[in-house]
């Protein structure tokens, strides 16, 4: 059975791990590199996509030039193709909701329809598909860094993310070719990444103040049990806020019409965020941005960043006092304070957080690695390679449906631990009505306007019968992903009936197929890329081990058998650096035949060793 | 009688099969979800044990690389599992689930106020329709005040509710009726008195606003 790994899909960077013996670990491009691959997609007006670093060079910018010059480089957007940052924020979005400051950024299809849709060229893409893009770079890093298939893993979502959010993770999953065996919501898997799992009892609470989320979770934990008290959190808040207010502050002399447009938006952006980043350490900083005609020169000092970021930081806080009221907990009770995502290296962040709960945050892991790390752990939990522990979450919204009047009817309650059922009986109305259509709800609020639409299903058909009579028994089930499965029974008859249910938002299943077929000719070209991998890694194996072999057992061969070993490697070597695959192979499989004879000297030679040894042993 | 998802044996519906230990996914009432006797007075750490323990064994993180139906099973199971400890785990709700497992049910529109609380409820709407001209800091104390008042009234009723399942569970078969009558009664009451808390809080919080 392959190994499971875990993903952080993040806002603003993403990353996969593994666990390592006993402890996660995440996997960078090559040992040495660093493992954040930047979630940026950038697709041509052909097609063609890149990710990550490459990616962020498409990016809309200015660049100042050797003879001063300021020219724009990147893609534009529109038909000149699109680069696509944060493209979490839109996950499991209706055209419909998309920010208007969005729609300055990106050009959309169809802001109409049930799932926002780029245009990038002729064709559009959904932020599933986008997403995809990048869980795949991830798989295509881990398989060529560990030389084995990547194809189940456990992705994590922010806690606070409602049932379409989290289900739109899993097309993106399911594009990826991936097999999503479970999504984990990122401040349970931080907890999971400190081995918190030690301590024998007690309140731990996770701050996850990433990019483009802020998540917090209040758990307690039993002799190996994670249990989540309460969770709560902003699906819209973020590092990037206080980047876009820092923005704000750094363009407020320019003219409007410079200040809308992409390059210069975008350059001032990567500014302030450099800014923001040097002023965790430094006390102050001069932020220069080049424009044409234009020369923007300012000095921000920590302390003006922290009356820029007060607003964020302060609704943060807001959410983790709700948190801790729905726990039922004092501050002073928490025992552990678990710090995640980029914008807790901000010393004003981790001040705060300190205030708040009276004690020192942990911080010795990175707190851009904690969720991946966790999700690694997660996925152990999943291998059964980590004992007694187990994760018990909670559904972060409440589930109801609408009844007479427009009215939200809860039937399953938010922090409700999860998985969980509720059966709620149905009848009719009217005589001899055949459907009853259920409108399914996600929200705190009263009215079913002001929840978000989940799901709408029609019962039935449902046999003849006067008003009332009918009983339908409907049982709403949220699974360990925080995914509603839904299904109808007739009571009297026994027999299952049929549900159709329309998510409201989102994908659905015919259009995945749609997609996935399309996704057929890149498909093979995976698989092509796949066997290439496999053939490198093998040919790695046995030149490796053949190089310790010559050094440690040169007695063991001849000169004239040394030289042709040395020239088949050479051959191998070369053809390693190239794409032909059947070539390494089969130059691999020459080499394994030409040093057979060399490893059996060699076994023979250690078989000797160690009888030696043995009997040396013995007599002693 | 139903079939075991992994080794066939057929047996009664329960969480987990009697020969394999596998979830068995089918639905059991509460008490029995958990392995506990019928019994309203609960020990809720042994409870929180047995609810630790069971999950261990069930949930569908423990059975992700088996087939379909087990880990549908599993699923059930634990969803079950999952309610049986919320419901049993406070009073009031196994009060209520207790109610619904002898056919008796509070009513949705338990709009009748308990007549031994018609006064305090008619004080309070008072109050409350005071703070609405008056939001000085003495009109909100004064109503802070009645409100730990509630507090004290729901504690007192949470004591009764406890006499009352220590009763249910050394009772003959011809005191439930008696008995139910009275469990009904002291729901009403905290359902009641709830919902005042939750009134004056709204209240509290609009006054705050304004």
């Amino acid at each position: 059975m392959e190994r499971i790994f875990g993903i952080d899909l993040g806002t603003t960077n993403s990353l996969i791990a593994i666990m390592d013996g006993a402890a996660p670990k995440v996997i960078g491009e090559t040992d040495s590199s660093a493992a954040l691959l930047p979630s940026v997609v950038a697709i041509a007006p052909d097609g063609k996509v890149e990710v990550g670093a490459k990616a962020i060079e498409m990016e809309p910018h200015l660049t100042v030039e050797k003879d001063g010059r300021v020219s724009a480089v990147g893609f534009a957007g529109g038909e000149y193709g699109a680069v696509v940052r944060s493209v979490k924020r839109y996950m499991g979005l209706g055209g419909d909701e998309v920010a208007s400051e969005d729609r300055q950024r990106y050009t959309f299809a169809d802001l109409s329809g049930p799932v926002v849709r780029f245009q990038i060229g002729k064709r559009t893409f959904t932020p599933p598909q986008i997403s995809a893009e990048i869980l795949r770079a991830l798989k295509e890093r881990a398989e060529k860094a560990l030389g084995e298939k990547v194809e189940r893993v456990v992705i994590t979502v922010p806690a606070y993310f409602n049932d379409g959010q989290r289900q739109a993770t899993k097309d993106a999953g399911r594009l990826a070719g991936l097999d999503v065996v479970r999504l984990v919501n990122e401040p349970t898997a931080a907890s999971l990444a400190y081995g918190l799992g030690k301590m024998a009892t007690g309140n731990v609470a996770v701050y996850d103040f990433g990019g483009g989320t802020f998540d917090v979770s209040i758990l307690s934990i039993k002799e190996g049990i994670f249990e989540v008290l309460a969770t709560n959190g902003d699906t819209h808040l973020g590092g990037d806020d206080i980047d876009r207010a820092i923005v704000e502050w750094l363009t407020t002399e320019l003219p409007e019409t410079l200040k809308v447009e992409r390059h210069v938006w975008n350059t001032a952006r990567i500014a302030a965020e450099d800014a923001k980043k040097r002023l965790s350490d430094a006390a102050e900083t001069k932020i220069v941005v080049e424009l044409p005609g234009h020369r923007i020169e300012k000095l921000l000092t920590r302390s003006s960043l922290e009356k820029l970021a007060e607003p964020f930081v302060a609704r943060t806080l807001k959410r983790c006092e709700m948190a801790l009221s729905d726990a039922k907990l004092k501050p002073s009770a928490i025992e552990a304070v678990v710090l995640v995502g980029g914008s807790t290296r901000m010393p004003y962040v981790r001040e705060q957080v300190r205030r708040l709960f009276g004690r020192e945050p942990l911080s010795s892991l990175e707190p851009e690695e904690v969720v991946a790390l966790g999700a690694a752990v997660q996925a152990g939990v999943l291998m059964g390679t980590q004992g007694d522990m187990l994760l018990l979450d909670v559904v972060p919204l409440s589930l109801g449906i609408e009844t007479m009047g427009g009215v939200m009817e809860r039937i399953i309650h938010r922090n409700t631990t999860i998985p969980t059922s509720v059966a709620e009986g149905f009848t009719t109305a009217v005589d001899n009505q055949t459907h009853v259509d259920i409108h399914v709800l996600q929200g705190e609020r009263e009215l079913a306007k002001d929840c978000r639409s989940l799901a709408r299903f029609k019962l039935g058909p449902i046999e003849s019968q006067p008003a009332g009579l009918p009983r339908i028994e409907v049982t709403f089930l949220i699974d360990a992903n925080g995914i509603l499965n839904v299904n109808a029974r007739d009571e009297r008859t026994g027999r299952e009936h049929s549900v159709d249910v329309k998510p409201s938002y989102g994908l659905d299943d015919e259009e995945i197929e749609r997609m996935l077929e399309e996704a057929i000719d890149l498909g093979e070209q995976d698989l092509e890329e796949r066997l290439l991998i496999t053939a490198r890694n093998d040919a790695e194996q046995i030149l490796g081990a053949l190089h310790k072999q010559l050094g440690e057992w040169a007695g063991l061969v001849a000169s004239d058998e040394r030289a042709r070993i040395e020239e088949a490697v050479g051959r191998l070597e070369d053809a390693r650096k190239g794409t032909d695959r059947e070539l390494i192979a089969k130059l691999v499989e020459e080499l394994n035949e030409l040093t057979t004879p060399f490893a059996q000297r060699i076994m023979d030679a250690a078989i000797k060793d160690a009888l030696e040894k043995k009997s040396v042993e013995e007599l002693s | 009688m139903i079939e075991c998802p992994s080794c066939a044996r057929r047996q009664q519906p329960q969480l987990i099969c009697e020969q394999c230990g596998t979830p068995l996914g089918a639905e059991t009432d509460l008490f029995a979800a958990l392995g506990l006797p019928k019994k309203l007075v609960v020990d809720p750490a042994a409870l929180e044990r047995t609810y630790h323990d069971l999950s261990r064994r069930i949930h569908p993180d423990k059975y992700a690389s088996q087939n379909a139906r087990v880990r549908s099973a599993s699923l059930r199971a634990t969803a079950l599992l999952t309610r049986a400890n919320r419901t049993l785990r406070d009073s009031v709700t196994r009060g209520l689930y207790w109610l619904e497992l002898h056919g008796e049910k509070l009513g949705t529109n338990n709009n009748q106020v308990p007549p031994d609380l018609a006064e305090l409820v008619f004080d309070v709407q008072e109050q409350l329709a005071d703070l609405d001209s008056d939001k000085s800091d003495a009109a909100r104390s004064a109503i802070t005040t009645r409100r730990d008042e509630i507090e004290l009234m729901v504690a007192s009723s949470l004591d009764e509710l406890d006499k009352n399942f220590a009763r249910w569970d050394s009772s003959q078969p011809d005191d439930a009726k008696q008995l139910t009558l009275e469990l009904k009664a002291i729901l009403s009451k905290i359902a009641y008195l709830r919902t005042l808390i939750r009134d004056v809080d709204r209240a509290l919080e609009n006054a705050k606003a304004a």
